[in-house]
């Protein structure tokens, strides 16, 4: 029982980072543009496919493979910000949604005609060592997820709170007019979000894909579960995003272990509805009245 | 002003009389097949249109709702014996009652909120079905659903078990369903909808209960859809969870899209031409879609009002210049 526990717990914080890493660049996105990007999660599928070429067609060293894939990503982030997010911005919410949502059904398409529509394995050299403690197996991959992720985190706030371009981002997020009055060049603020938001859904995507497989549809299994995310967060804010995304990875694994698999999409979807009766503005979030 | 309103009713006139007498033209059973299935997708997408076109909020469960009012119906004929013709109204309330549920919570809010709340509930409807295998038989689906009800009028009995005759049962219903759609639309609730759409604050101001109109909308597009799904399912009389994905509640969404939010002719020149090519195209599926994808960007882009826009536009275009030249 406590062994079945544990391997939940660890499961759940795996699920927890990649939801934690492809939220914090959905939630900045949001903040920042003012864009619900509805293809984000497909950067977290992309950035697996890359992460993919990188280990196993080019033999790269695991944590190089992820370094590069984060690399390719942020450059496709900041491509996908001119040509989509831009022209999209001053558009209403609604059609917003409906863009990128637009752009996510092209890229799936696109990834199942380039990669074939089949799952692929994406063996590494952490995949087959494990790590015994107490009676209790863990695979290295599994844990790296966990501790890359900290990390990642760990530099993202150094990023927003201590660096210049992170107080210029802290400035658009909060009121972007008022930053543009001091200077602040707002496209390249973006485009850095952008980048920053798509290497880190790059880095989900090569982190657990050696865990589960990699396949052109795992980024839409997984878009519904990070919005929830965000919301739980409070939308925009970051880290909300990371606890909700923690929380509801917990929530989901102790349920597949000890109800059914079968409940636990219905499980983040309560919470979900849930936490829009009582706390629409998300645990971690507070309420705004929107002025004219 | 004349001309558009003499062009449209001849456009209006014309389309009537084409889909009336379709059936008699001798084309192959497999494009009548193909028609009902438009017909059943204009009711998804005019349904569709309502919340999102009207109300500006967008709905990704509207194939749940085609399958609640299908499943619905058709658990209710085959068990409970019940008749088409009251099983088919109770799934259509049974799928509004769900959407009020689901509207409660998330249309009171201003964001994303309620388009993130119907893709999870999408997705649990489908699980659902898939599960619930005492009631819905899992995946294997429900096979069997009776044909509607023959009606005797008397002097003659009409019946409903040939694909001719559901096509005019479906058309018949869509032509119902129109009228009333005409009349919400250009009413004081569809005035309260667009305004709501159009500036959510102002709306507030002049005293419209936002989160009852976005409700009234979103009761009434899930209940447009369950009503597909009835007659859906006695006319194929056979449903299973592979038809209401998430996949269809795009496809849908891709309809009104290309045909034009937020018109009445949009959407059921969107169902029509992309059910077509949709039924006639299989063989490229993969390619249709990376196609659909990036249209759908460029239209909700350049052209917001989609095809039905820029028909609008030409027309007014064509008569400006007619006035110039008199």
């Amino acid at each position: 029982m406590f062994q079945e526990v544990v391997q939940q717990i660890v499961n759940g914080l795996v699920l927890g980072s990649t939801y934690a890493l492809i939220a914090l660049g959905l939630t900045m996105i949001y903040g920042i543009l003012g864009i619900v990007n509805w293809a984000h999660s497909e950067l977290y599928m992309l950035g697996a496919f890359v992460g993919v070429f990188m280990v196993v067609t080019l033999h790269l060293p695991f944590l190089v493979g992820l370094v590069l894939a984060m690399a390719v990503m942020a450059v496709f982030g900041m491509a996908m910000d001119l040509l989509v997010f831009r022209p999209l911005r001053s558009a209403p919410e609604m059609n917003m949604i409906i863009g990128t949502l637009g752009i996510s059904i092209f890229l799936v398409q696109a990834a199942v005609i380039v990669f074939s529509p089949n799952p692929v394995r994406f063996p590494t050299e952490f995949s087959d060592s494990y790590l015994s403690f107490m009676g209790i197996s863990i695979t290295l991959q599994r844990l790296m997820v966990f501790c890359v992720t900290l990390v990642l985190i760990g530099i993202l706030n150094y990023i927003i709170k201590y660096t210049i371009v992170g107080k210029a981002m802290r400035a658009c997020e909060q009121n972007s007019d008022a930053a543009k009055l001091m200077g602040i060049d707002i496209n390249q603020i973006s485009l850095i979000t952008c980048a920053i938001g798509a290497a880190l859904a790059a880095a989900a995507g090569t982190l657990v894909g050696p865990i589960f497989l990699v396949s052109p549809q795992m980024g839409l299994a997984a878009i519904s579960k990070v919005f929830a995310v965000v919301i739980l967060g409070g939308m925009g804010n970051v880290p909300g995003a990371i606890w909700a995304a923690f929380i509801l990875g917990l929530a989901e694994s102790l349920t597949a272990g000890f109800l059914s698999s079968y409940y636990k999409d219905i499980v983040t979807f309560c919470i979900l509805i849930a936490v829009l009766i009582v706390k629409p503005a998300g645990l971690f979030g507070r309420s705004q009245i929107e002025k004219v | 002003m004349k001309n558009i309103l003499t062009a449209q009713k001849i456009g209006i006139v014309s389309a009537v009389a084409f889909a009336l007498v379709l059936p008699l033209l001798g084309f192959k059973s497999y494009y009548l097949h193909i028609a009902v299935l438009s017909l059943l997708h204009i009711l998804l997408a005019l349904g569709l249109n309502l919340i999102a076109g009207y109300a500006g909020q967008l709905s990704l469960a509207q194939a749940a709702f085609f399958g609640i009012g299908a499943y619905v119906s058709a658990l209710l004929m085959l068990n409970l014996h019940w008749s088409f013709w009251l099983a088919a109204p109770v799934g259509a309330v049974v799928s509004g009652l769900v959407a009020v549920a689901i509207g409660l919570p998330t249309l009171r809010l201003k964001g994303p909120y309620f388009v993130i709340s119907t893709m999870g509930f999408g997705e649990i409807v489908r699980l659902v079905f898939l599960n619930w295998e005492s009631v819905t038989r899992g995946p294997n689906g429900l096979n069997g659903i009776p044909a509607p009800d023959p009606i005797s009028l008397g002097f003659m009995t009409l019946s409903f078990e040939t694909r001719t005759e559901s096509y005019y049962l479906i058309l018949f219903v869509l032509f119902g369903v129109l009228l009333l759609y005409y009349n919400l639309v250009h009413s004081r609730i569809g005035r309260a909808l667009r305004a709501i759409r159009n500036d959510y604050i102002a709306a507030q101001v002049m005293g419209i209960h936002i989160a009852f109109y976005r409700i009234l909308a979103f009761g009434t597009c899930a209940m447009i859809a369950g009503l597909a799904g009835a007659l859906y399912a006695s006319y194929i009389r056979f449903i299973s969870p592979d038809t209401f994905t998430s996949g269809e509640s795009i496809n849908i969404l891709i309809m009104m899209v290309i045909g034009g939010m937020g018109t009445i002719i949009g959407p059921i020149i969107g169902a029509v031409f992309l059910t077509y090519l949709l039924e006639t195209m299989r063989v490229f599926a993969e390619y249709r879609l990376v196609i659909y994808g990036l249209l759908m960007f460029v239209v909700i882009l350049y052209m917001p009002q989609g095809v039905a826009g820029m028909l609008g536009d030409l027309w007014r275009r064509i008569t400006a210049h007619q006035k110039k030249g008199v």
